[in-house]
């Protein structure tokens, strides 16, 4: 969304008036107590606060629409982009008026609006703010000059009455409005520039996704030939295998045995590829209330037995007052399962495995530890990336689908978490997974 | 000995539940299709049914199942889902009829098949019956 950007913009410009108030206000500050020159300070703390009062304004404006996301936001937003520009130039020629009119070095300081409008609106719209500052300039320059308005001179910073000379004038004004433009022509080939610079990567970046999903269909539709192919195949070996059509001897057992073994491993592999590829590709997985306790100790259950055949205990440490969480289950369950199997598969005998559930807030923290092989230090930006396996967890396991982590990473991604690991290799791995309670608070 | 139909269009996966179920001495009559399915139930008169989901379309299965359900004669018979790899994520087998998305069956088994499991759930059925 366009203007989404712009109100960032409109956000930056509102934090640094702030500065820019606090800035004026104690400059004018120091001029009155320890420069002393002798200057209308009413007026300039007057119009310092309502610089502060309209800053506020926009800042709940600006929050307000935001909320709301009303049908004509971008308008809106465009408007008081413009708004602030221009109300700023008012204030700030003001304040020169008050502060010794074009005898204020501070004149330059429009540059800096200059810029800014550049960065925030069109070239059109930068060249027309150009526009008011000249004229505004212009206007005070010649209202003093005429003896309109009073002239307020900086006694003890500029020599004569500057603002009486015809050439003092004319120079400093040609000088100061050139600025204007060519600040603002700058600012804004620069701004252009990057904008499109911007717009290009979001393209590249488009494409890049489009081209990733067109992947990730071909990868199901192939998964989804072999997995019938593959399911027969092993539904036909299994009847052989467990000798319902009369004795196997010894050696055609053990091919059979072997064969069967070999399916059952490819199956597994395309069980995840499927897995991870229908949650990459679906727009929306159904979100529901649930009991994370409950699931958490049905994953448990799940891999209980092979921990405890590797004489392994799983500790809890589990948080029973979190009430329900919404979410996939089917997916949360199956991620701490996983994680808890892997805890279990790289942990040698006898070792540790916990799981912690901890109530923070909105969010819930799991963690899953062990005392196992760890992973080594330069691979651990790697392994939640699909099909990577940790070097030492290769040796240890030939097998293995390089799939469950960055399985893990898209579940806890789609629920708005975050998935991290702190490990050191031979002492052990703690996997971390913080998610909110309520999708609906984000 | 109970009668099982099978409906299901792959072959070979037919073959292989044939094996299983004779060497229980079960009386195995197949259908290669959801069509050929309904007719033989009423043909054949099985005991239990077991059922793909997946035929010609995608949940051809569960369109035979509510057929049968929906007929009074047939509607006792119990109903022993087949699915593929991965495919019951996120079905409920026991939404209240009327539901779109109602499958009225009394189990489910996942392929690849596994023979031991097959034959326990098909002798609870035919119990429970």
């Amino acid at each position: 969304m366009k203007y989404e950007g712009l109100l960032e913009r409109i956000n930056w410009l509102i934090r640094l008036r702030w500065i820019a108030v606090t800035g004026v206000i104690l400059t004018v500050f120091v001029v009155q107590k320890i420069v002393r020159l002798s200057l209308p300070f009413f007026p300039l703390y007057l119009i310092s606060i309502l610089i502060g009062l309209y800053n506020l304004l926009f800042f709940l404006y600006v929050r307000h629409i935001r909320k709301k996301q009303l049908p004509d936001i971008e308008t809106r937003t465009n408007v008081i982009a413009n708004l602030q520009i221009a109300l700023d130039l008012f204030a700030l020629t003001s304040l020169i008026h008050f502060s010794g009119g074009i005898e204020n070095p501070f004149i330059f300081y429009f540059i800096f609006h200059m810029i800014i409008a550049s960065i925030l609106l069109s070239r059109r719209a930068s060249f027309l703010q150009a526009t008011f500052a000249a004229c505004f300039f212009i206007l005070m320059v010649g209202l003093e000059y005429f003896n309109i308005l009073d002239h307020y001179c900086l006694k003890g910073f500029v020599v004569n009455d500057l603002y009486m000379n015809k050439v003092y004038i004319f120079g400093t004004s040609f000088a100061f409005i050139t600025t204007l433009y060519l600040a603002a022509y700058m600012a804004s080939s620069i701004s252009i520039r990057l904008k499109d610079r911007e717009k290009s990567l979001k393209e590249a970046n488009l494409l890049l996704e489009e081209k990733d999903r067109i992947k990730s269909e071909y990868v199901l539709r192939v998964t989804h030939d072999i997995k019938e192919h593959i399911s027969a195949i092993q539904s036909c070996i299994e009847p052989v295998a467990e000798g319902m059509l009369g004795e196997l001897n010894s050696g055609q057992k053990d091919l059979i045995r072997r064969a069967g073994e070999r399916t059952s491993k490819l199956i597994f592999f395309i069980k995840a590829l499927l897995d991870i590829t229908r949650i990459k590709l679906s727009k929306d997985i159904e979100m529901k209330e649930f009991s994370l306790v409950k699931t958490a100790e049905s994953a448990i259950i799940l891999v209980d037995p092979k921990a405890k055949a590797k004489g392994i205990s799983i500790s809890r440490h589990i948080n029973i007052g979190i009430g329900l969480i919404k979410g996939a289950q089917v997916y949360v369950e199956e991620t701490i399962a996983n994680l808890l199997a892997n805890s279990v598969k790289y942990t040698p005998r006898g070792g540790k495995v916990e799981i912690t559930i901890e109530d923070k807030d909105n969010l819930v923290l799991i963690q899953i530890s062990d005392n196992g092989i760890g992973i080594p230090k330069n691979e651990l930006p790697n392994i939640f990336n699909e099909f990577y396996r940790a070097t030492n967890a290769k040796e240890l396991e030939r097998d293995g689908t390089g799939l469950g982590l960055s399985m893990a990473k898209q579940v806890v991604e789609r629920h708005h978490g975050r998935i991290w690991v702190d490990s050191e290799e031979g002492k052990g791995s703690i996997f971390s997974i913080m998610l909110p309670k309520k999708q609906s608070l984000l | 000995m109970a009668r099982i139909l099978i409906i299901d269009d792959d072959p070979d996966i037919v073959e292989a539940m044939r094996v299983v179920l004779e060497s229980k001495d079960y009386k195995v009559v197949s259908a290669k299709s959801g069509a050929e399915g309904l007719k033989k139930i009423k043909l054949e008169k099985p005991d239990l049914v077991i059922l793909d989901v997946m035929m010609e379309t995608m949940d051809k299965g569960f369109e035979v199942a509510r057929e049968i359900r929906n007929d009074k004669n047939y509607k006792h018979i119990p109903i022993l889902m087949l699915t593929a790899i991965k495919d019951k994520i996120g079905m409920d087998f026991k939404k209240e009829a009327g539901d779109e998305t109602w499958l009225p069956v009394d189990d489910y088994v996942e392929k690849p098949l596994k023979p031991q499991e097959l034959l326990e759930k098909v002798e609870k059925l035919l119990k429970a019956k």
